[in-house]
Formats: C-alpha cells, structure tokens, sequence
C-alpha cells in the first residue's frame, strides 16, 4: 500500500466517524486541544480501521507496544497515523 | 461468547460450568487448559503478551463477546512483613496486572458491537482490612480502583464493568486458612453466613442479565460490608 492510499483510508473511516461533514488536513491533529475527534471517536476509528485491515488482508495493530509508546506520533495527526496503517500493511 | 479466565478450578470453573449450563458458549483461559473439557485457550493473564494472543484468537472465532468474567486470581495469605518480594510481585502481577490486561485487550471486541459486560473479582478484604492479607487486598483494592475508573471509560461503549467481592469461597485460595480463621471473617461480614461458590454463580448470573443493565461501576460484597 502507499502512503496517498493508506491516508485516503484514514481519511474516509475519519470522516465517517464525524457526525458533520468537514475539510481534512494531513495535519488535522487526533489528540490534543485541538483534536478533531474525542476519545470515543478516536477509538472508533481505530476499529473501523481494524476492519479495513482485516478486509485487506492484514492485521492492524492500534494495541501494539510500538504503536503505543510511539502513541503521540501515532495519533498526532492523521499523516502520522495514515504512515503507521501503511507500515503495518506492510507498503 | 462469554470469556472466563481462571477458568481451570476455583471460581472460574465454577462460573464456566454454571454458564454452560444455561446455554452459553464459555471459552475459558487458562494457564494449564489440559484439564478443561470445553473451548479453552492457553493465555497467563500476568503475561500481556499471552492475553494479546488469546484476544487474537478470539478474534478470530468471530462470534460477539457478550462478557469477559475475570476470575484468575492467586491469593497470599501472610503478613506483609514475612511476605517475600516475589510473592508480592506474583500478587499484583497475576491479581492487578491481570486484570488489567484482559480488560484493555478484550474491550475493543465489546466497544466494536456497543455492548458487553465485564466483572472482575476483588474481595472483602479490601473493605474490611483483613490482618495477614495486605498484599491480597493491595491487589484487590488497585482492581477495584481500576473498575470504577475504567467502567466510565466503557459507558459509552455501552459497556458494563462491575466487581465481586466474595468473603471466603472453599477453592484453591484458602488453602491454608484454618476453619477457625474463616469463621473470624465471616463473623464481620452483614450476613455472617458462609457463602458458596454458587452464590457467586449467582450473582454472576444476575450481573449478565438485562436485569442489571443500569448497574456499572459498583464493588458487590457477598456477605455484605
């Protein structure tokens, strides 16, 4: 998988978890003040990304001790975690 | 699908046996499954590594989590002070860490479905201060910290988490305890009458139901405190 595919994933399983429709950024921030998702929705998307994986063919790791102690890269923004969906993917 | 650990004796055979009795799919963990005659997998709740893989496998059964009861425990029954460190690590480890792993491990597979049930095991020890169980109910009461905390978290999920204290159920744990040191704690509960594993099979029972969906968040002391 490259990088533009794994963001445009992200992005579309984000989006779906917003209730109102707005314009993703790369650099769209998953935690902190200004965060565009809550910790609800957050862990809803990383489901709906486990999902994908799975549809793929691969196994998406959210719970991984390299996902978690790089966790404030990995939810930074979503670039960060769109990069992490493709190394796991293996691309 | 409802996921006992510790499902090998004690309490956790007990539970799963009541379960499967009323229907349920039980998959039981277990360190040592050679001896459970049903769906078992192999997982050392003190490892996250060991419950990381059994959730995987669970995963992979593709079949919704209705409930994940923690009931692996190990018990150390001795004064802090003649307690060596190992021991005391092995408790909290096993106890604390334990739970604490099944519950972050299995919880993604209830959020997904918005439902879902934990309960985990404390024990009165911990309210009533039990001299010569300190390191027990230091484990206990960091398990019923964690529960209360963690069933806000869960809420929204619309998943439920919940904690059993038992006084002094016959398994395993007790080994070693006189039957004049049993009568001394039973004697302090509400309800000095000495409870059974099936009472705790009970009130599991109840906690799975529909009937206690509006309860979450709360430590139920068996005997009563």
């Amino acid at each position: 998988m490259v990088r533009s595919e794994a963001l445009l994933i992200v992005k579309e399983v984000i989006e779906a978890a917003l209730e109102e429709k707005r314009v993703l950024t790369e650099d769209a921030q998953l935690i902190g003040g200004e965060a565009v998702l809550d910790s609800m929705k957050l862990v809803e998307v990383c489901l709906a990304l486990e999902d994908r994986a799975d549809d793929l063919g691969f196994e998406f790791d959210w719970t991984s001790d390299a996902a978690m102690s790089k966790s404030r890269s990995l939810f930074r923004t979503i670039a960060s975690l769109a990069e992490e969906f493709q190394r796991q993917s293996g691309g | 699908m409802i996921i006992v650990t510790g499902a090998s004796k004690g309490l956790g055979a007990a539970i799963s046996q009541r379960l499967l009795s009323q229907g349920h799919r039980v998959v039981g963990l277990a360190r040592e499954t050679s001896q459970i005659e049903f769906e078992s997998i192999d997982c050392d709740v003190s490892d996250y590594t060991s419950v990381k893989q059994a959730a995987k496998h669970v995963k992979k059964l593709s079949e919704n989590v209705d409930a994940v009861i923690n009931a692996a425990g190990i018990a150390a029954m001795n004064l802090a002070v003649t307690t060596d460190e190992k021991t005391v690590a092995r408790v909290i480890q096993t106890n604390l860490m334990g739970t604490i792993h099944c519950c972050q491990l299995f919880a993604p597979l209830m959020m997904r479905h918005k439902q879902g049930a934990f309960i985990n095991f404390s024990t009165i020890a911990v309210a009533l201060a039990l001299k010569g169980e300190s390191v027990y109910a230091a484990s206990k009461a960091g398990v019923e910290a964690f529960s209360r905390a963690f069933a806000r978290e869960m809420a929204d999920f619309g998943v439920r988490v919940n904690c059993i204290a038992p006084g002094p159920i016959k398994t395993d744990l007790l080994r070693g305890i006189t039957e004049a040191q049993i009568d001394k704690i039973t004697a302090q509960q509400i309800n000095t009458k000495r409870f059974e594993k099936s009472d705790v099979c009970d009130l599991v029972e109840w906690l799975l139901d529909v009937k206690a969906e509006s309860l979450s968040g709360q430590v139920l002391h068996i005997g009563g405190v």
